[in-house]
C-alpha cells in the first residue's frame, strides 16, 4: 500500500474538499444552473423548430414554457409547462471544485473545469424536457417532432445524461485539465527515483 | 511541443473510452441485457444489503429490488443509477480502453468492480437508515453526495490500477 499512498492522499484530500464544495454549490445552485439551462432551453430547439417559447424560474427549479399544445381532463387547452430539477445535473460542479483544489490546481482551471461541464448539465436538462414530452403521449411528441428513431434516441440520451454526465463528466475534465498531476500521481516511486 | 498539449496517446485513450462506455451502456440499457443481468445483479444487491443490516438489525427485510424496515415500513428501491452497473461500466471502460497487457486489464476490471460495488453496498445501507432518520438528508445523499462519491472511488481505483501497471512496467525495464 505504500508504494499507492500518494493516490489514497489524494483520494482523502479530495473527499475532505467535498463537504465546502457541495456546501458553496448547494448555496449558488439555482444561480449557477442558469448558463445550462439556457443552453438546453436552445438545445431543444434542434430537434424541430422552437419547442421552448420561455424560460420561468420557481426557486430551484426551471420550468420550460413549451410551444406544444395539450389539454387537460376537462377539455380546456393549454400550453404545456416541463419542469426540471437541474440540480439533478449540475452536482458536477462540486465534484469538480473538490477534484480541482485536491490537486492543487489554479483559480484559472478551477474556473475553467467548471464552464467545460456546461455542455453536460445542458444534455442532461434538456434530456431530462423532452423525454418528459415523450412522456405525455404520442402528440405532445409529435409536436416536438419527436417519432420514430427519435423517441428512442431521446430516451437513450435522457439515460446518459441523468446516469452517466453528471457524475463522470468532472472527471473526465479534471483528468484533462490535471494530466501532469494525474502522470505524477500513477508514476511508479521507482520509475521516479531513476534518474534520467 | 507545448506541454499543456494532449499527446497521441491521450486522444487514443478519450475516443476508445468514449466509444466503449457508450456502446456498454447501450447494451446495458437493452431488455434482454435488464433482464437477463441487470435486474438479477440488483435484486443480488439487495439481498446482499440485507444481510450485512441483519447481522446487527434484524428489521429488514429484501423483496426483490426493494429493502424494507419491518420496523417502521420504510422503504428503498434499488433503481438505475443506484445499483453499481454505470459505475461499473465506466470503470471497465477505462480500464479498457487504456494501452495495457490485457491479463493486467482482466485483473483491474474484476478487483475495480469489487471495489466499487463495496462501496455501492456501503451507499444503500447508508441510505437506508438515513431515509428512517430524514427524508430531506436520504435525498441529499442520494442524488447529489453518493453520485459523487462513487464516481470519486471509481477515479481512485482506475489510479491505483494505473499505478500498478506502471510498477510493473518499470520492473521490466530494471529486470
Amino acid at each position: 500500500m505504500r508504494a499507492h499512498s500518494e493516490v489514497v492522499r489524494f483520494a482523502l484530500r479530495a473527499i475532505a474538499w467535498l463537504a465546502p464544495a457541495f456546501a458553496v454549490w448547494y448555496a449558488v445552485a439555482a444561480w449557477e444552473a442558469r448558463p445550462a439551462a439556457w443552453l438546453a432551453a436552445g438545445a431543444t430547439g434542434l430537434v424541430d423548430k422552437s419547442v421552448v417559447n420561455a424560460i420561468e424560474w420557481e426557486g430551484r427549479i426551471v420550468r420550460f414554457v413549451t410551444a406544444i399544445e395539450v389539454q387537460d381532463a376537462a377539455g380546456q387547452a393549454g400550453l404545456m409547462l416541463i419542469e426540471v430539477n437541474p440540480q439533478l445535473y449540475t452536482y458536477g460542479t462540486a465534484l469538480v471544485a473538490a477534484l480541482m483544489l485536491a490537486s492543487r490546481a489554479g483559480w484559472r482551471k478551477l474556473v475553467l473545469g467548471i464552464a467545460l461541464l456546461i455542455p453536460f448539465q445542458a444534455w442532461g436538462i434538456a434530456f431530462d424536457a423532452l423525454a418528459q414530452i415523450v412522456r405525455a403521449g404520442p402528440q405532445a411528441a409529435a409536436q416536438a417532432g419527436i417519432g420514430g428513431w427519435r423517441v428512442e434516441a431521446v430516451a437513450f440520451g435522457y439515460q446518459a445524461g441523468s446516469l452517466i454526465f453528471p457524475a463522470a463528466a468532472p472527471v473526465l475534465v479534471w483528468a484533462a485539465a490535471q494530466r501532469q498531476f494525474v502522470e505524477r500521481l500513477v508514476q511508479a516511486q521507482s520509475r521516479r527515483d531513476t534518474p534520467g | 511541443m507545448d506541454p499543456r498539449a494532449l499527446p497521441r496517446s491521450a486522444y487514443r485513450f478519450l475516443t476508445i473510452f468514449v466509444v466503449l462506455a457508450a456502446v456498454l451502456f447501450a447494451a446495458e440499457l437493452t431488455q434482454p441485457v435488464q433482464r437477463a443481468l441487470v435486474l438479477p445483479w440488483t435484486e443480488a444487491l439487495a439481498r446482499a444489503a440485507v444481510a450485512l443490516i441483519t447481522l446487527l438489525d434484524p428489521y429488514a427485510v429484501a423483496s426483490g429490488r426493494v429493502i424494507e424496515s419491518t420496523r417502521n415500513g420504510f422503504a428503498v428501491s434499488i433503481e438505475a443509477g443506484c445499483n453499481g452497473v454505470e459505475a461499473a461500466l465506466i470503470l471497465a471502460a477505462a480500464i479498457a480502453a487504456f494501452r495495457a497487457p490485457w491479463p493486467k486489464k482482466a485483473i483491474g476490471i474484476v478487483a475495480g468492480l469489487v471495489a466499487v460495488q463495496a462501496l455501492n453496498l456501503v451507499r444503500v445501507i447508508s441510505l437506508f437508515y438515513l431515509g428512517q432518520w430524514s427524508l430531506a438528508a436520504f435525498e441529499w445523499a442520494h442524488l447529489y453526495l453518493w453520485q459523487a462519491l462513487i464516481m470519486l472511488d471509481v477515479l481512485v481505483v482506475w489510479l491505483l490500477w494505473l499505478r500498478w501497471i506502471d510498477g510493473g512496467a518499470a520492473s521490466h525495464a530494471r529486470a
